[in-house]
């Protein structure tokens, strides 16, 4: 690497050169996909649909899969072919259910035929959309929706999703085999992905027809901005003990996700089971968040740093209590999506931007306790040895820095951001037992975006990041922004390791 | 009290799946154990392999061979295109390049937009029948008390453990061998072997490549018993790569296969005996609950294995990568 410093101008060029692409391509792209998208966020979560636990929710190795919100409870439907085997008393089932994207309703009326096996039906949907399907066997069931049979002004089915392959294993009862009928076929995931959900549930309304497709796209540019800042303050707050943490250890905590479900998961069991109001179980989540992280620390951490333990190992280490405590979680919360009170009534409205009360409070709460972080970070002792220890931590401790108890505070600090930051979230679009987990490495993204071991590293990768996630989302697939924000770290780290804010050093 | 669940954990030993994790543990070895990249998108190799393998032969109807051929080369490709840019990186920055690659793979294969190749999130089913179609086996079922297989499972059981061999022949010979020398080398020291005048990014692209392609081959074989899922290639399946690799022994050529055995062997007997004790009322746990036991268990075995015994249960502490 001793010809990295020679090499740096033509990378930082290569760098612009990468960023200018990125921005040409964006407008490009972005332009003729606004005209024709609502919004592809709207597509993600179909966990707006109601959801209940599957009989058979046991944790196989697909746990994702087998946890997703597409296993949605369905109701028998009642209007069914004569000669059709009824779903109640067939041992294998499909159910069919087309919606139309905007409304989310279902669609009745439409042609659905089922076949495979030696077996073919044809069936129409009730009322709400939906159709039951017992089938004679198991196996692979092609569902197709007859297009003409949909009505013209909800558009059409995405190009891929229809017909369909649906594979029934033994016994199964109403597999999903869910359709999103919508004006703009481009985007096209109809089985939701519960891995990728972490985009925010909160869209822009539908924007208004009469400012044509040119004004459509401004208005989801901005709501794209808005839900992008929003998140950025709430991934800051995880990102910053990350950070903090690494650069003063030197560890990779894989287990910080876990840190921010437990703050999610307290406030869950103050507001939901206990029925405490809101602001005390986010006051919960802070200090029990706190609290984890010292415990951690205590525990854990401070006794393998002094075994000496190298960073590899405890990079192992973290992913093992990760795994622990989340399916410790997953044991005592359940598999389903939990959620908090929450008031879903607009308290904000700008042009095409609805806010919930609660996504204003937590993006203001969440920056004032940012600007906290900053004070305590820039003006007070403990602040100024933490980043001292995070410069040079031998240095630091030969000035007289007590480094094991700067590291401890950090823990503290650390996990109650982190629990502040699960339960801002949990408000902010949905709970789970995976949430934090889920997010980890979009954190450490951020984390590398802005410079490693740098507390506003974090909180500008954090929000560059998100911005840049929710606005890919005009030229690409939804559920790929996630994958995009993990190839902008990758390319961070070979052109710029030191991140934004980080201070250059050698990484190879 | 139904006790057959023991003789069927004991078989969960010789299962192809067993086959298939141990041969994808042993291409970790080769890169952590061995070399000391720290690998954490052995699962993206896995997911490449897995892919590559039941495209070519669902979608352009490519005879078995040539699809185990597409497999080995779309797994070196993906080694060169993850190791020319990373390899220079420091440990931990490798570690997040490498399970950031393979969720990106997992995440792009599931895009609806590619539905046709991919089969989008619901995966591709019946890769297995060009492989089926080779089985000498005769059909009928084999085997010895309640343990049952039929002949396919024999066929691919046979095939599976045969390549996992192959493979622990492949890596013995090599370690012994110069080439062997000089990876360990830079895993003890890379700037003494660098030196010594070797090209050191060489060496460990070789070790990557001899790795992945070993990670290929076993997200090929992984699908053989059952049909190809995208969330199957998660990040958890890294982790539980590194459970085998570390309970066995990160150093050792049959560590893998004897971590993969036990693993798999404590993960079924767990899950009967919570079965059990929850039917019988014993456990006052629901059923949904016992899910997660294996993983907690998991996880805790992962910590209490890397802190209190690195080198597994073959190695030697003298060859732990990492002191404790």
């Amino acid at each position: 690497m001793k010809t990295a410093r020679q090499t740096q101008p033509r990378r930082r060029a290569l760098l612009g050169a990468f960023v200018l692409l990125g921005v040409v391509l964006g407008l490009l792209g972005a332009a003729p996909a606004a005209a024709a998208a609502p919004s592809p966020a709207a597509l993600a979560p179909a966990a707006s649909a109601p959801t209940a636990s599957t009989p058979s929710a046991t944790l196989a190795p697909a746990a994702a899969a087998d946890l997703a919100p597409a296993a949605a409870a369905v109701t028998p439907a009642s209007a069914l072919a004569a000669d059709a085997l009824d779903p109640a008393t067939a041992p294998e089932s499909i159910a069919v259910w087309v919606r139309s994207l905007p409304s989310r309703a279902g669609v009745p009326g439409l042609t659905v035929t089922v076949t495979g096996k030696g077996y073919s039906q044809t069936f129409t949907t009730d009322a709400d959309g939906r159709v039951e399907v017992g089938l004679p066997a198991p196996g692979d069931y092609t569902v197709a929706i007859d297009e003409s049979t949909i009505p013209a002004d909800l558009g059409s089915l995405p190009k891929g999703s229809n017909p369909r392959t649906v594979t029934v294993q033994e016994t199964n009862k109403g597999v999903p085999a869910n359709f999103l009928i919508s004006q703009a076929a481009a985007g096209g995931a109809t089985t939701p992905t519960p891995g990728a959900t972490t985009g925010p549930a909160r869209t822009a309304s539908p924007a208004p027809s009469s400012g044509g497709s040119h004004g459509a796209f401004w208005d989801i540019f901005a709501s794209k901005i808005v839900t992008g800042v929003i998140y950025g303050l709430l991934l800051a707050l995880a990102s910053i003990g990350v950070s903090l943490i690494y650069g003063t250890t030197g560890l990779n905590n894989f287990a910080h996700g876990e840190l921010v479900t437990f703050g999610a998961l307290m406030a869950y069991v103050a507001g939901t089971l206990l029925h405490l109001p809101g602001w005390i179980g986010i006051i919960a989540a802070i200090v029990l968040g706190g609290a984890y992280g010292f415990v951690q620390d205590t525990v854990l951490w401070r006794p393998l740093r002094r075994r000496g333990v190298g960073l590899v190992p405890l990079m192992i280490v973290s992913i093992g209590l990760a795994l622990a405590t989340r399916y410790i979680y997953a044991f005592f919360f359940g598999a389903d999506r939990l959620t908090i009170p929450n008031d879903p009534s607009p308290f904000l409205v700008i042009g095409p931007i609805s806010l919930r009360f609660t996504d204003v409070m937590g993006a203001v709460l969440a920056l004032v306790v940012l600007l906290l972080v900053a004070f305590v970070m820039l003006r007070t002792r403990l602040g100024k040895a933490a980043r001292a220890v995070a410069d040079n931590r031998a240095l630091a401790a030969a000035s007289g820095i007590d480094v094991d108890f700067v590291i401890r505070c950090i823990w503290i600090g650390g996990g109650a951001l982190a629990g502040l930051s699960g339960v801002l979230i949990a408000y902010y679009q949905s709970l789970r037992w995976d949430t934090g987990s889920s997010i980890l490495l979009l954190i450490f993204a951020a984390v590398t975006l802005g410079g490693l071991g740098s507390a506003f590293g974090a909180l500008v990768g954090s929000l560059v990041l998100s911005v840049f996630m929710n606005l890919a989302t005009l030229v690409i697939p939804d559920n790929l922004k996630y994958a995009a924000a993990l190839v902008v770290m990758i390319l961070i780290l070979l052109f710029r390791p030191q991140g934004i804010l980080g201070r250059r050093e050698r990484v190879g | 009290m139904n006790w057959n669940f023991i003789p069927l954990a004991l078989g969960e030993a010789i299962s192809p799946t067993t086959a298939a994790y141990a041969l994808a543990t042993i291409g970790l070895v080769v890169h952590f154990g061995f070399t000391g990249l720290v690998n954490f998108g052995q699962a993206g190799f896995m997911a490449v392999g897995g892919y590559a393998f039941a495209i070519t032969t669902l979608k352009l109807d490519w005879p078995f061979p040539f699809a185990v051929l597409a497999t080995i080369v779309a797994s070196v490709l993906f080694a060169f295109v993850l190791g020319i840019p990373t390899l220079r990186l420091r440990a931990d920055y490798l570690s997040i390049v490498t399970i950031a690659a393979a969720e990106i793979i997992r995440l792009s294969v599931k895009t609806a937009e590619i539905y046709d190749v991919t089969g989008g999130s619901t995966g591709l089913n019946g890769a297995a029948d060009t492989f089926q179609a080779l089985n000498p086996i005769p059909p009928g079922n084999y085997g010895i008390g309640v343990l049952r297989f039929t002949a396919p499972d024999l066929w691919t059981m046979i095939v599976g453990w045969a390549l996992v061999l192959l493979a622990c022949l492949l890596v013995w010979a090599l370690m012994r061998s110069p080439w062997g020398r000089i990876v360990k080398g830079i895993r003890e020291d890379e700037d003494a072997v660098r030196a010594l005048g070797k090209n050191v990014f060489s060496y460990k692209m070789q070790a990557l490549v001899l790795g992945g392609v070993l990670g290929g081959l076993a997200g090929a074989l992984f699908i053989l018993p059952r049909s190809l899922q995208p969330d199957n290639y998660g990040t958890q399946l890294t982790f539980f790569l590194y459970t085998i690799m570390l309970l066995g022994g990160a150093t050792t050529i049959f560590g893998p296969l004897l971590g993969s055995a036990i693993f798999w062997v404590v993960l079924s007997l767990s899950d009967g005996l919570l079965t059990l004790g929850v039917d019988a009322h014993v456990l006052p746990i629901s059923s949904t609950q016992q899910g997660p036991i294996r993983f907690i268990i998991v996880g805790f075995a992962l910590m209490l294995l890397v802190i209190f015994r690195p080198q597994g249960i073959l190695g030697k502490r003298i060859e732990v990568f990492f002191r404790a």
